[in-house]
């Protein structure tokens, strides 16, 4: 899930190179700086290049400045179009959107309340003839407890963010706030206790950042299903794209990697979305800046060990040429995505006005629907050297610890497993039970083959 | 304390006439009578560095792609920053960040 | 000899790093590889590696008995550690190999004088026959003879453009089999990045192979594809290397520079991220219907080109008939055009006159 991880579940914000750690820092620290290519224009006589009616307020790189307008329309119509042409969301949707506080994430929230609210009103004023517009609600991952925060300040990021959200109508909001242990069963005694005792098994400090960002995720497939939501939106844009694609090539995880970059990804119960797939940090801290729209920077979190030095190292690149991030981001979109990277349920189309539907018919029949291997941890898919591992794991037939180490890709192998091998025993014991029993369910159905197989091999010998 | 540097891979070229090796004294730094690398490191960067050090040092460490050896022991097997030298030790450094 | 090593045995210093070589047991650690974090001792270091690079030779089967084999010596540290490396391996193992060093000549004043010193070095110490062709010979031009024609700005393009050429060529003209490079696990993963960085495609998909240009005329190899920098930095320093490798002159602004300083903080922070970089630029799921620049043939020359004239060819024509201005400049006239420049910005970086 490096996916949901490259910008963290809980929408881009903290995690993307645009407010993450060093970069965050530089940016508070030279405002002008900044704001060098893309900024607010300061006492500029020219008109707004798109309209030419309002004073541009924003300075793009390049070219003409626009007007604050025009600005929001420019991002709103990257979103629009993310979300109209990937059918991210249908009428019969209940969408959850993963907000961290951070600009990112909030710009999100603010977009897909245009969005509700515009299809609110045409279900009104056509006397619900139209299609019903989707539902929305919000989701917020407390973190405190790995991050030693001191529970008063998350308690008023938390009111902060419900204050948000309560001001947006119409569209009722509902907000999940949900602290990161419970992905734990609802068993386990201290799960407090437990979180902390697994993440401080990880001797890898990126191993360590990454592991939080998968449980994020669990924790937000644990609230879309457990309250009915039928997709998670989250607020990951182009810069923490582009941060990811360096941060998993640097971690061996090519091959996976494209899983992890695309407008749609339905390897998990809950299909994720990422609508601002586009849009760069910069452009959406801008807009927050512009629209006043409130955020709750004191969740911020900065990312760690390999992780926060790709960011600088990408906040480096922008810095020399504003457009890098996007080149980034066009060299992943050339490596073939997988196919769950695009939603292909039969009948899922079937809202869409008829002339749109063959643009998303034509899917390859010939594609296997979903036969990929994904790590334990992170859901990446498997490589054929990690495939080739776990078939010969499972031929062995021998301890169920030895089939969850090879259930984990060579990245989390090395990152997040612990550097004791004895210790994996009680590692993977900790693990939030969600993960290791679709280790569990699998091997006992290919346990299940393996005895048919033998019982018709009998078969034909009699 | 008596030492003996040298600078190879193009790092010679930060010091007065590109010398490539330097006869030194380092004074003691602390109360124990002791020189550690850290400390090296920035009486190097101070006393012998003419220019760019930021090719030389980065942070309190040496850039990273800059090899240190004492006595032609890889540094990170002798404690790094924390590495004590002795009188008449060879330190010597160089930087791999030069074309090949 | 290597520095200090020269003052013979030296005693152990009596400090924290006296702990034993993981291999043997025996002497004291010397080294800490960045590729296993061992500790390993002097003696064992050039035992492995040594071995790992015949290993990936004999797993990749880069070399066949018999074939000329010309080894890229600009006198820089890898190439002369290449050099030297594989001269010895070839006896060891009877790889059977007729190697000979091939070093270009630029033509510019002084700038070489250094470089093939080192070369003509390391002609007499591994015995190996050294070839050097001059850019007079490949195009008729030398860089000094160019740069008057054309003044100094724009003879980057055609170092770029004849740089990438005049190995291929001298080694076409050597009649050699294979061409062997220097470059290291560092220098790939780097040109991974940088791919990325720039959006090539065609050139992210092929970076990663330790021969590429098999279906030209003369396949190039990477012995040093999986060894890290470090350890090549190293391994001429405990010998009797010659020790004055030219220094090239770094350019930190470049977005090359950014792109080595970040591998090399990587290194510090998790050494086997190098490795790990180029494996995933390995295991990149690249469409096969991502439409790659045809490679054609240079009607002129016979090299390698997506245009009817190579890039070189286009820009001798221009010199030749006093219009040297000719084929700068970026003319979209197609991938070969942008392919030429793109490289052009990416070797600019540590060319330095």
């Amino acid at each position: 899930m490096a996916a949901a991880s490259a910008c963290g579940g809980a929408g881009c914000g903290p995690h993307c190179s645009s407010s993450s750690g060093s970069a965050a820092g530089a940016e508070e620290d030279a405002p002008a700086e900044r704001m060098a290519r893309l900024s607010i224009a300061t006492g500029a006589a020219t008109t707004c290049g798109k309209c030419d009616g309002g004073a541009p307020t924003v300075a793009a790189s390049g070219g003409a400045g626009m007007c604050r307008e025009c600005f929001r329309a420019h991002l709103f119509g990257k979103f629009k179009l993310a979300v109209t042409s990937n059918a991210m969301v249908r009428p019969t949707d209940a969408v959850l959107l993963a907000l961290s506080g951070g600009p990112a994430s909030r710009v999100a929230l603010q977009f897909i309340h245009a969005m509700q609210s515009k299809a609110i009103q045409s279900w009104e004023t056509s006397n619900s003839q139209a299609l019903p517009a989707f539902g929305v609600g919000v989701a917020f991952v407390d973190e405190s407890v790995v991050l030693a925060r001191p529970e008063h300040e998350t308690q008023t990021a938390t009111e902060d963010i419900k204050s948000i959200v309560s001001s947006l109508s119409p569209g009722d909001k509902q907000v999940h706030v949900a602290p990161l242990e419970d992905v734990f069963s609802s068993g386990s005694e201290d799960k407090v206790a437990r979180l902390k005792e697994v993440v401080g098994m990880i001797d890898d400090e990126t191993g360590r950042d990454d592991f939080i960002r998968c449980l994020r995720m669990l924790s937000l497939q644990k609230i879309a299903l457990e309250n009915g939501y039928t997709k998670i939106m989250l607020g990951t844009c182009a810069s923490g794209i582009a941060c990811h694609v360096l941060s998993a090539t640097v971690k061996g995880q090519g091959y996976s990697l494209p899983a992890d970059v695309q407008y749609v990804d339905t390897r998990w119960e809950v299909p994720v979305v990422l609508p601002l797939h586009d849009c760069l940090a910069q452009e959406l801290s801008l807009l927050c800046e512009l629209d006043s729209l409130k955020m709750q920077q004191l969740l911020d979190r900065p990312c760690r060990g390999i992780n926060s030095l790709v960011a600088s190292f990408v906040s480096r690149l922008r810095e020399e040429n504003p457009s890098r991030e996007h080149t980034i981001l066009r060299t992943a979109q050339k490596l073939k995505p997988f196919s769950f990277n695009k939603f292909s349920a039969n009948g899922y189309h079937d809202f869409l006005p008829s002339r749109l539907r063959p643009k998303f018919q034509n899917v390859d029949t010939n594609e296997s629907t979903f036969s990929e291997i994904l790590c334990l941890i992170c859901g990446s898919p498997f490589s054929e050297s990690e495939l080739q591992n776990l078939e010969n794991t499972k031929h062995k037939a021998q301890k169920k610890i030895d089939l969850y180490t090879a259930h984990c890709c060579q990245s989390c192998h090395f990152q997040i497993l612990p550097s004791a091998t004895d210790t994996y025993g009680q590692f993977f014991s900790l693990l939030p039970k969600f993960w290791t029993e679709k280790v569990d369910t699998a091997s006992a159905s290919s346990l299940r083959d393996q005895i048919e197989d033998y019982l018709l091999e009998d078969d034909d010998e009699n | 304390m008596h030492l003996t540097l040298e600078f190879g891979g193009g790092l010679e070229l930060l010091l007065e006439n590109s010398t490539k090796v330097h006869k030194v004294d380092v004074p003691i730094m602390d109360g124990e009578g002791k020189v550690a690398m850290k400390g090296l490191l920035s009486w190097v960067k101070a006393n012998l560095i003419k220019e760019r050090p930021e090719m030389f040092v980065k942070g309190d460490s040496v850039r990273p792609g800059v090899l240190v050896l004492i006595n032609d022991c890889d540094w990170e097997l002798c404690g790094g920053l924390d590495a004590e030298l002795e009188e008449k030790d060879v330190v010597v450094f160089i930087s791999t960040l030069h074309g090949g | 000899m290597g520095s200090s090593s020269a003052d013979g045995a030296r005693l152990p210093p009596s400090r924290a790093g006296s702990r034993l070589c993981v291999r043997c047991g025996e002497r004291k650690a010397a080294l800490k590889r960045p590729k296993t974090l061992e500790q390993i001792c002097r003696e064992c270091f050039y035992i492995v590696f040594e071995d790992e690079i015949h290993q990936t030779i004999v797993d990749n089967t880069l070399f066949k008995a018999g074939e000329r084999v010309a080894i890229g010596a600009s006198g820089g540290k890898d190439s002369t550690v290449l050099a030297y490396v594989i001269s010895e391996l070839n006896r060891r193992h009877n790889y059977g190999l007729d190697l000979f060093l091939l070093s270009v000549d630029e033509g510019i004043t002084g700038y070489r004088d250094d470089s093939l010193e080192t070369v003509k070095r390391n002609e007499i110490q591994y015995g190996l026959p050294l070839k050097i062709v001059s850019y007079k010979d490949l195009y008729g031009w030398t860089m000094d003879d160019i740069v008057k024609a054309i003044g100094l700005k724009n003879n980057c393009t055609f170092c770029g453009v004849f740089r990438r050429q005049a190995l291929d060529r001298g080694a076409a003209l050597l009649k050699a089999d294979k061409i062997v490079t220097g470059h290291n696990a560092d220098d790939i993963a780097e040109t991974v990045l940088l791919n990325i960085l720039r959006g090539d495609i065609a050139r992210l998909s092929r970076c990663t192979f330790i021969t590429t240009g098999e279906d030209g005329p003369i396949p190039r190899c990477k012995p040093f594809k999986y060894t890290y920098e470090k350890e090549i930095v190293i391994y001429p320093f405990w010998t009797t290397f010659p020790q004055n490798v030219i220094p090239g002159i770094y350019s930190p602004n470049a977005y090359r520079g950014f792109a080595r300083e970040f591998i090399k903080d990587l290194e510090r922070m998790r050494p086997r991220s190098i490795l790990d970089i180029i494996k995933s630029g390995e295991n990149f799921r690249i469409s096969t219907t991502t439409r790659m620049p045809e490679q054609g043939t240079c009607e002129r020359c016979g090299y390698i080109s997506s245009q009817k004239l190579c890039k070189a060819c286009v820009l001798l024509d221009g010199l030749n008939r006093g219009l040297p201005k000719l084929g700068i400049g970026r003319t979209k006239a197609g991938p070969g055009a942008e392919r030429n420049t793109s490289r052009l910005q990416g070797k600019h970086g540590n060319f330095d006159f």
